[in-house]
């Protein structure tokens, strides 16, 4: 393919970069690792006058886990670097094996978590965790800066909530209530390294053996990652039975409208919807189990 | 040949173009520039089937920096194809004439000052169509009143094949197990990490150079010649390192052309280099066919008889499919023991990319086939899967009457080392469900013997210089694109004059500079054919040395004369002898100063009509299946199998574990996902290759087996092994669940069909 012309800016600072996207207008594009913007750009979807990369801006790698704030991921975080951040695998452990079951090893090495749900696939790997969590993401922009929860953040395919001039500067996850549990399964067509053809998502909390809270997301089968509402609900205020979890797996499955495309058929995906929900029920629930009983 | 004495030969000796690629020293064509070159860009059909009505490249060619346009007006009215000797198989123009037939056919070529001109000109084409329907798959292709592809070929059926021998009739007759099953099996990509390229100058003399990405230099310089309405010796190709092949790279190719003629046009050099969506979307494939096949068996495992009809889905030309179709139908009777046999191969036209050449060459369609059919028979009758093919295997000197004979043969060792490696007898008792082990196997050429391109030269030749610094120079038309083949070929030649790798100088693929002929890279025919050229030469040049050295020390005639360390002297009396290069120096002043260089050539006769010798082997899969997902995941692979004397055996495991790569994404993941004529998966995204992380570990043996026509006992090792690996996955699955598939690739949508639950 031709090579694409454009203005490449490398601004320091979060307003500069701001100031850089208002100034260029709206075939400006913001690019932190790039691994999927190069590749649109590259495959002439995507003809972007002016490119803003912001790996340069210091401080926004910073990763910090926090007792009382949570965990915050940086915009220009790697994926690499979430993966195996000691305080992540601890505390937020799911986060972690999301960001490192995406992609490969030199795509994490470049790719970054906030660039992965600014992306908004319906596909991404990390959106569906992070939405269970109760995820916020934080954005600066012309007009100051403001936060919005995750799941009002995806639009649609590729289309967020950001508005011209914006960028997302972090996502922030609350830190997990006692007795939480989460986990995320995916599936793809070629083994290890793929995207994923379904992905499942969750996190639940327990009170001695009963649900009080759930969240259930599933990726790549709706134009965005979507909770399975009424799934939860089954859920919550219940004993989590090895019945509830497969009745509760079948109604988020049914509750999603996958398609068919190269990927997978949509009755497949259909069926791996209740299959990887109730894997990542099960999980979760015993992640739960394990942390009040380690107390 | 007492192989005790061998210091190169069954060595682990390192590529000698490794250094090079992996420090990105190696020279592809894309890489070529030179002073006021043009870069080439392609107009293609967006339609499956259309007539071309009008063209209009007015805004194109005035567009700054367009330096040429060309469609099929400006072309000589002359097709091309590979298969020379048959020239009513000869289907291509380099640029479409007045029709189009499938998304991606070629309509006219433009050359600019740089790519980003190119492709914009090309958008400033405008080709009126007139469209019409199209055929996507054989049986659409052949119904009564389908549309005609190639109005030559009224039926769409553009060649077929037939082979008979025995009384198939009683065979089945006297069959007490009669087995049939129609098989089909998909499309794949060759995939090659380098997409093809190539720059093309004309001196002016308006002869051309031509660098290009190909596995036949020799039959791109004729097909040039001829579609140019040139001379074959006004037309020079070089092959400059090419980064895999696969079989998709050897014929000639529009952009070939394209470039070779603008560059005459415009007397500027024009380089055309393909983009990876352009390989997936409209590159050549494997065969997709419909096979069925009827095989009858006697109560106790032993074969009767075989019935075979193919159809190959042959897409818009016939490219390599005739050569595809003669050789299904000798797959097919390959491994066992059939008393009697019938074929019949068809190849039909659809209006989509067309299939070609693709590592196994009709192999690892038809033998997935027959591979999985013997492993039905084998359950069906309750006999053991290898038991049953112990009880059917060829062995040497078995012969496929008027067809071949088979010289060497360790495919029974190959059979009991598998079953030995893998623990197969302790694994098939284990009835686990979702694990689960299974076996195929395979047979291959080394080479082609059929004359298809009628060439007029040996099918393989080599120039030995020798120089008094005790170095020679190997010229020879052989094509290394990443197989290794100039280490191999350079071996041989130390091997024989006693000389080290690094005492070699190669010049090799160069049509102009190295010894006519060679047919090139394909049918895994390059270490035999070329190895046997190389020999050949070689032996000429020890003769005239041996003689030297039998004259200066005045030895008696019965003594044999040696060479190793770089000396030349008489066998037990290391003394009475000189160094490699003194002898060359005697040898130039016994002539006068006439260097000392010798030709040497291979042509296989009185070898059939096949190949001058085949390979066997047997492989094992283990998997496990995930019956809830239906993703299998796999575990092992054992691979026992007979490539004759290995040359080098870290090559033969590279060639090995390439071939389980491809033959993973050939039985799991790789297809196109097409819509009619289109072909929607063009990345690697969605093209499903298995990649490093992918790969099961393995073990393999290499079976001791001597072939009298291979050099130094050698035959192939390239393509076989590409065949066993899908048959073997695809009977693992159904020891591990009880699906059988027998429509490739296997799914997990249809593994979790196959058990009943989607
Ligand atoms: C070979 C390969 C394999 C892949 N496999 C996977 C996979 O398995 N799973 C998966 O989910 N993805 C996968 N991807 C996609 C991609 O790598 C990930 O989505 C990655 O996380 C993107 O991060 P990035 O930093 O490179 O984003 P970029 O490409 O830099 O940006 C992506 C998009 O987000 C916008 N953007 C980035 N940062 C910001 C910000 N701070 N504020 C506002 N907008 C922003 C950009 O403008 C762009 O539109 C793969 C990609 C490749 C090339």
């Amino acid at each position: 393919m031709p090579a694409a012309q454009f203005d490449y800016i490398a601004p320091t600072t979060v307003d500069e970069a701001v100031a850089a996207l208002v100034n260029g207008g709206k075939d400006t594009r913001v690019m932190a690792g790039g691994t999927d913007l190069i590749v649109k750009i590259r495959h002439r979807m995507l003809f972007p006058t002016c490119i803003v990369n912001l790996k340069r801006i210091a401080g926004l790698d910073a990763i910090s886990v926090d007792k009382k704030n949570g965990l915050t991921i940086g915009a220009t975080a790697l994926l690499a670097d979430v993966a195996a951040n000691k305080g992540i695998r601890r505390h937020y452990p799911t986060v972690a094996e999301a960001a490192g079951a995406t992609a490969n090893v030199q795509v994490r090495n470049m790719g970054t978590v906030v660039g992965n749900l600014c992306n908004a696939s319906p596909s991404a790997d990390n959106a569906p965790t992070l939405m269970a969590m109760g995820a916020t993401v934080d954005i600066a922009g012309p007009s100051g800066g403001r936060s919005m929860p995750l799941d009002q953040f995806f639009q649609g395919p590729g289309v967020t909530a950001l508005e011209t001039g914006e960028i997302v500067i972090a996502v922030r996850v609350p830190p997990p209530p006692a007795g939480s549990g989460t986990a995320y399964h995916s599936l793809s067509q070629r083994g290890k390294l793929d995207c994923s053809a379904v992905g499942v998502g969750t996190m639940i909390v327990l009170n001695d053996d009963q649900c009080t809270d759930a969240r259930i997301i599933v990726g790549a089968c709706a134009p965005v990652p979507m909770r399975t509402r009424a799934a939860e609900k089954m859920l919550i205020g219940k004993r989590m039975t090895d019945t509830l979890i497969r009745q509760a797996a079948q109604t988020a499955s049914e509750e999603t409208s996958p398609i068919t495309d190269v990927r997978a058929s949509a009755s497949y995906r259909w069926k791996m919807v209740a299959v990887l929900a109730i894997r990542a029920l099960t999980d979760a629930r015993q992640m739960a189990l394990r942390k009040s009983t380690s107390k | 040949m007492p192989m005790e004495t061998k210091t190169l030969i069954g060595k682990d000796v390192p590529r000698t173009d490794g250094r090079a690629k992996a420090t990105g020293q190696a020279i592809y064509a894309d890489d070529i520039k030179l002073p006021g070159m043009l870069y080439g860009k392609l107009l293609r059909s967006p339609l499956p089937h259309a007539r071309i009505l009008s063209i209009d490249t007015r805004r194109a060619a005035a567009m700054p920096g367009v330096r040429c346009v060309i469609t099929g007006q400006d072309i000589p009215r002359v097709t091309y194809g590979n298969w020379r000797l048959f020239p009513g198989t000869q289907d291509e123009y380099a640029l479409a004439m007045d029709k189009v037939r499938f998304i991606g056919d070629e309509v006219a070529a433009v050359a600019a000052v740089d790519r980003e001109t190119a492709q914009a000109a090309i958008e400033q084409i405008y080709v009126e169509y007139e469209e019409l329907p199209g055929v996507f798959d054989v049986d659409a292709s052949l119904a009564t009143g389908a549309p005609v592809v190639h109005d030559t070929s009224p039926t769409n059926i553009s060649i077929d094949r037939k082979i008979a021998y025995g009384d198939i009739e009683a065979g089945f007759a006297a069959s007490d197990y009669v087995r049939e099953d129609t098989f089909t099996v998909h499309a794949v990509s060759h995939a090659y990490m380098e997409p093809c390229a190539c720059v093309a100058q004309s001196d002016l003399d308006g002869r051309i150079t031509l660098w290009t990405s190909t596995q036949t230099p020799y039959i791109v310089q004729c097909l040039l010649a001829s579609t140019m309405n040139m001379r074959e010796n006004d037309i020079r190709v070089i092959k400059p390192a090419v980064g895999g092949g696969f079989g998709g790279k050897m014929e000639l190719r529009p952009w070939e052309f394209c470039a070779a003629f603008m560059a005459r046009k415009t007397g500027r050099p024009v380089k055309f280099t393909l983009t990876r969506e352009e390989e997936l979307a409209f590159g050549r494939r494997r065969h997709p066919m419909t096979i069925h096949s009827k095989v009858g068996f006697k109560n106790d495992g032993t074969l009767v008889a075989k019935d075979l009809h193919i159809y190959l889905d042959g897409g818009a030309y016939n490219a390599m499919g005739p050569t595809a179709t003669f050789l299904s139908g000798n797959f097919g009777a390959m491994l066992y023991r059939y008393p009697s046999y019938r074929y019949l191969g068809e190849h039909v036209y659809t209006n989509k990319p067309p299939a070609s050449a693709m590592r196994g060459f009709g192999a690892p369609q038809t033998l997935f086939a027959a591979e999985t059919q013997m492993n039905i028979a084998a359950e069906e009758l309750g006999i053991d899967p290898i038991q049953i093919r112990l009880k059917n295997a060829m062995v040497s000197g078995d012969e496929l009457p008027g067809v071949a004979t088979i010289s060497s043969c360790g495919f029974v060792e190959s059979l009991k080392e598998v079953r030995r490696i893998s623990g197969w007898s302790r694994k098939r008792k284990n009835l686990k469900t979702g694990r689960g082990v299974g076996i195929g196997c395979y047979s291959f050429i080394s080479g082609g013997v059929f004359n298809w391109f009628n060439t007029q030269y040996p099918f393989s030749a080599a120039e030995v210089r020798a120089f008094d610094d005790g170095t020679v120079h190997l010229l020879s038309m052989a094509s290394d694109i990443g197989q290794g083949s100039d280490t191999v070929l350079k071996q041989i030649l130390a091997e024989t004059l006693g000389l080290k790798m690094e005492d070699i100088r190669l010049t090799a693929a160069d049509t102009a500079m190295t010894p006519q002929a060679d047919l090139g890279t394909w049918g895994s025919r390059v270490t035999l054919m070329a190895g046997n050229a190389v020999l050949d030469a070689a032996n000429k040049i020890k003769e005239r040395l041996a003689g030297a050295v039998s004259a200066r020390y005045n030895l008696n005639v019965i003594f044999d004369i040696e060479f190793a360390d770089g000396r030349v002297y008489a066998a037990g009396k290391p003394d009475r002898g000189m160094t490699f290069g003194e002898a060359v120096a005697f040898v130039q002043k016994t002539q006068r100063g006439e260097p000392l260089v010798a030709r040497g050539s291979y042509t296989p006769r009185g070898k059939g009509l096949v190949s001058p010798a085949f390979s066997f082997g047997a492989q094992v899969a283990e998997v496990t299946v995930d019956t809830d997902t239906g993703q299998i995941q796999v575990e092992k692979m054992w691979t026992a199998h007979d490539c004759g004397t290995v040359l080098n055996p870290m090559a033969v495991e590279g060639q090995l574990e390439g071939s389980v790569q491809m033959g993973l994404g050939y039985a799991l993941s790789e297809q196109f996902v097409m819509d009619g004529g289109k072909t929607l998966n063009t990345t690697f995204l969605d093209y499903k290759m298995p990649n490093a992380a992918d790969m099961p570990p393995g073990e393999s043996v290499c079976i001791d087996t001597f072939e009298p026509e291979g050099p130094m006992g050698a035959k192939e090792a390239g393509e076989g092994l590409a065949s066993p690996t899908a048959p073997a996955i695809a009977e693992a699955v159904f020891h591990a669940t009880g699906y059988r598939c027998k429509d490739l690739p296997i799914t997990p949508e249809k593994v979790l069909k196959g058990l009943g639950k989607l």
